[in-house]
């Protein structure tokens, strides 16, 4: 047994029981594949949806997102460029300083009458 | 040199009894069993030297390929060699946890019965090969049994091992000249000058 030969039978002799698997592990490996399937087949209906389902449910769905879309765009476009016949937004937000002359009598804005009829 | 884990022609392979595992079939999980369950023990006993620790380590592999079966990707690596992967990190893990038991710690065994050697030979059925083995290093042994008893090639044991197939053919050969010393020493008393 000092020589390649032997070591070689002695590997071919183990290759002939490299087959054998005790029949209570392979009834124990099938019970575990049995119990990983009947759960799979309980978790399967109780996986939640994601975050991106969920919101997209809460909001109508495709039509709902699609709507909430155009409306958000629509505001965007109005508020950068509105129709003349309303008033630019941005004056509301920012109030106009206007300075008038009262001491010359010069009311160059023409705006003077105005204020003063209001105010009576 | 034949491929490990054979399977007749027509059958399906591995991957396509995974995906059929996955949905639910379980005729899957027999033939996938009666096809990977055998080589996937035969591989840890002969790495652990130990027939109720195999047992276990062929158990818990089988079990994670059960798990991984939905998420398998096909074509991604074999099966066989991926549950060969499993096996062998199983053993290693096994080999750890005993090395770091403080010996002091572990009571004496009593002498009585038979002796040592005996209870080895009758407990665990260990052939002289297998004792020899059990003389390797781990690694050295784990190369040894994949290329000589599993008889895989160089480089899927490269792969299942994540070494180069040039560490493989070093490990195999410094493997086979410990076996040939450690048998030669023995030839008298494991009864071979009869033969």
């Amino acid at each position: 047994m000092t020589d390649d030969m032997d070591l070689e039978q002695m590997f071919a002799n183990a290759r002939t029981q490299r087959d054998h698997l005790p029949d209570a592990l392979s009834a124990r490996m099938l019970a575990d594949a049995a119990q990983v399937q009947a759960g799979r087949a309980t978790m399967e209906p109780a996986a939640r949806p994601g975050l991106w389902a969920q919101l997209r449910a809460g909001l109508g769905g495709w039509t709902g997102l699609s709507g909430l879309a155009t409306a958000c765009a629509a505001g965007v476009w109005i508020g950068l460029a509105p129709p003349d016949f309303l008033p630019d937004p941005v004056g509301f937000v920012y109030q106009q300083e206007v300075e008038v002359d009262l001491i010359f009598g010069v009311d160059e804005t023409g705006i003077l009458p105005g204020i003063l009829t209001e105010d009576g | 040199m034949t491929q490990p884990i054979d399977a007749p022609n027509d059958a399906p392979c591995d991957d396509a009894l995974l995906v059929l595992f996955a949905n639910g079939d379980g005729q899957a999980a027999r033939d996938l069993t009666t096809r990977l369950g055998p080589r996937t023990y035969a591989v840890a006993l002969r790495v652990l030297g130990n027939r109720a620790e195999a047992e276990d380590v062929a158990q818990e592999a089988m079990m994670r390929l059960w798990r991984v079966a939905p998420k398998w990707e096909q074509g991604r690596a074999k099966v066989s060699t991926w549950l060969y992967r499993v096996t062998l990190n199983l053993c290693l893990d096994i080999k750890r946890r005993q090395r770091s038991v403080d010996l002091d710690a572990v009571p004496e065994p009593e002498d009585a019965g038979p002796s040592v050697a005996e209870r080895l030979q009758d407990t665990s059925r260990m052939d002289a090969l297998q004792q020899a083995l059990m003389q390797l290093p781990d690694r050295q042994r784990q190369a040894v049994v994949l290329r000589h008893i599993e008889e895989l090639s160089n480089p899927e044991i490269a792969g299942i091992m994540d070494i180069s197939v040039e560490a493989v053919e070093s490990l195999t050969a410094r493997g086979k000249r410990a076996l040939t010393a450690a048998l030669s020493g023995r030839r008298a008393e494991l009864g071979y000058d009869d033969d």
